[in-house]
């Protein structure tokens, strides 16, 4: 009798909703993060729009998006990717371009803009260190974590190029700007990796995985490692004797992109921009320490004071920190990952 | 065989083994189906480009990389250092659970299978706990004043060979207590009252006899290690690539199948090769030992 009655009651509050509302599809990665996004910005976007957004929760983005486009039986409107993906994707044409008109190119700082996927969260590949081991008096740069006669002590290392020739040549004296104009050169690349052969012999551990790289954090088996904020984060959470910093750090972002031949593009590009707007993108940080991408996100008091220093791209931090550059890494990542590996045999 | 007069009889011989044959088909499907089709598919997989194409760019870039080889020497480094270490670690103890009374072998042959049962990642990481710079090895020889500084035992070469060498000692073990304890006794009693020191008894006696047992460790030890992959990179510390995590990165990074089934099937090759050259100089030993036992 009862269940008659919700059903009829449902009926009744559908036939009273316009008959044409518009359905969006969102593919996120799910779990904790993919609630963080519905809660912050995509669940307020909707509703201002007055859309009807569903939510698919996908590990592999990449190979999800690749299949759908390929098979032509696209169902995903706006999808969720790492910003290297997106590059990759954009590359294979799987994205459409993004509209102009109705996402604004330069909400975003001009080292993380990507015509195919708009970033919109960001994390760093930071400096960590043993608070045991340096005190008060940690390296601040990278050019001091490589002076081994003034900080002596253990490093680890990404066993990976990633990130790892970013580090190289900032602690060589390139300003975080000209990084990867340095980097595409063929002498820049070699600087790069002279730089790390420079300090191999002082590498303990090239970890991994990123619970490899908290680990030698935690158990003091490294006195200074490169790893990722979130990570560094917690071994410091859980009362490990360790500090980090973003000054410097490179920054990787995730992205919003519209797969190509999207049912409804236009409709996913205005929720892209709804969703992304200053409020919303600060408000992801009441959930996860993902920092806004848009440097709007840090004004007006969007984000509480104590919770700076745990966002990548806080404003203090601007101006020492490099964005991964995704598209030169989709086109060079091989040439330097071989250069790398060449290193490490030697 | 022997010819049997009587053909009813060899009927029955016949429709015996057929029997016996049609008993081993489960198996046989079961190992035709998990390692000839994937290897088959690995075989397809390294002549095709990433668009699905006929190739052999993938054997061109995988064999002119200086990596590779790099990788196959490290391979080579490690199997070879597990297999000496085996040898010298595990033959006296095989020896002494040979010679042992029934209750003690038992009881050393239980602490020997231990870590056999144990999950290789338990043990990997409980090397780690060992061997790290605040591990208890180091804890108790800084502690002691044995060392002034923390030794370098994991996250590179002699820490996996440590957690290599343990994995495999069990299954290098038992092949040689099953040749030595089979050793007639009498032929070591016999040995000993013609006036043998109990050396030469080892070497003339007990180690010609117990050779074949040594060989199939061996073989065991030599197989298993070449492929090894968790050991490596969780005792390595990235300092210590031999190919399988080459494959892995050849995966994971650059999602290059093909290179990576090139890889593999250099591994296979190696496998065979070393089979080969073991039969080999088995046959070459037994054939002498015969020779000389006639002469």
């Amino acid at each position: 009798m009862s269940w008659l009655r919700i059903s009829l009651a449902a009926l009744a509050i559908s036939a009273a909703l316009p008959v044409h509302a518009q359905t969006v599809t969102i593919t996120t990665a799910g779990g904790d993060y993919g609630n963080a996004m519905k809660e912050a910005m995509w669940g307020p976007a909707a509703k201002e729009l007055g859309y009807d957004v569903h939510e698919e929760t996908l590990s592999d983005g990449l190979a999800a998006l690749k299949m759908q486009v390929t098979s032509g039986a696209v169902t995903t409107d706006v999808i969720h990717l790492g910003s290297p993906e997106g590059a990759q994707a954009a590359a294979q044409s799987l994205l459409e371009p993004l509209d102009y008109k109705i996402v604004d190119p330069n909400s975003v700082p001009a080292g993380a803009k990507s015509d195919y996927c708009y970033p919109f969260d960001s994390y760093g590949t930071v400096m960590s260190w043993n608070t045991k081991t340096y005190g008060e008096n940690p390296p601040k740069t990278w050019a001091e974590f490589w002076d081994v006669a003034k900080f002596p002590g253990r490093r680890a290392l990404r066993a990976n190029a990633q990130d790892s020739i970013e580090i190289a040549l900032l602690s060589d004296g390139v300003a975080p700007a000209d990084v990867y104009s340095v980097l595409s050169t063929p002498e820049g690349l070699e600087r790069a990796i002279k730089r790390l052969e420079a300090i191999k012999p002082n590498i303990a551990v090239w970890w991994t995985s990123g619970a490899q790289s908290a680990q030698l954090l935690k158990d003091g088996e490294a006195d200074l490692v490169v790893t990722w904020n979130g990570r560094a984060q917690t071994v410091k959470a859980d009362g490990g004797a360790a500090d980090y910093t973003f000054k410097g750090s490179v920054i990787g972002t995730d992205c919003l992109g519209v797969p190509k031949g999207a049912p409804n593009k236009e409709a996913a590009m205005k929720l892209i921009a709804a969703m992304t707007q200053p409020a919303r993108v600060a408000k992801l940080t009441d959930f996860i320490a993902y920092g806004p991408v848009n440097p709007a996100g840090y004004e007006g008091g969007l984000i509480p004071e104590d919770r700076l220093k745990t966002l990548a791209t806080a404003p203090e931090n601007a101006g020492t920190s490099v964005f991964s550059n995704a598209d030169w890494w989709v086109k060079n990542g091989e040439a330097a990952q071989k250069a790398f590996d060449e290193m490490m045999a030697r | 065989m022997t010819v049997l007069a009587d053909p009813a009889l060899a009927a029955d011989a016949r429709r015996e083994r057929q029997f016996f044959l049609s008993l081993s088909l489960p198996a046989l499907f079961i190992v035709g189906l998990a390692a000839i089709l994937p290897i088959v598919w690995i075989i397809r997989q390294s002549f095709l480009t990433t668009g699905g194409e006929y190739t052999v760019g993938n054997y061109e870039k995988v064999l002119s990389s200086g990596l590779t080889w790099s990788a196959l020497a490290t391979t080579l480094e490690l199997s070879l250092g597990t297999l000496a270490i085996c040898i010298l670690l595990g033959t006296p103890l095989a020896l002494a659970l040979a010679s042992a009374r029934p209750r003690v072998a038992n009881l050393l042959m239980a602490f020997v299978m231990l870590p056999l049962w144990t999950s290789i990642l338990v043990r990997t990481y409980g090397w780690l706990v060992l061997l790290r710079r605040d591990g208890l090895i180091n804890a108790a020889l800084t502690g002691s004043g044995l060392t002034a500084e923390p030794l370098p035992l994991v996250y590179n070469f002699t820490g996996t060979l440590i957690g290599m060498v343990h994995y495999m000692l069990p299954l290098f073990l038992l092949p040689v207590y099953a040749a030595m304890r089979d050793i007639d006794a009498n032929l070591v009693r016999a040995s000993a009252s013609m006036g043998a020191t109990l050396g030469q008894t080892i070497r003339t006696v007990i180690l010609p006899l117990s050779s074949g047992g040594i060989f199939s460790g061996s073989i065991i030890v030599f197989i298993y290690t070449i492929g090894f992959f968790i050991t490596p990179a969780v005792l390595g510390g990235g300092k210590v690539n031999p190919l399988s995590t080459r494959i892995e990165r050849t995966l994971s990074t650059f999602q290059d199948w093909g290179s990576a089934s090139v890889l593999g099937i250099l591994l296979l090759v190696l496998m065979a090769l070393v089979g080969v050259m073991f039969l080999a100089a088995r046959r070459l030993i037994a054939g002498r030992r015969v020779g000389t036992a006639y002469a």
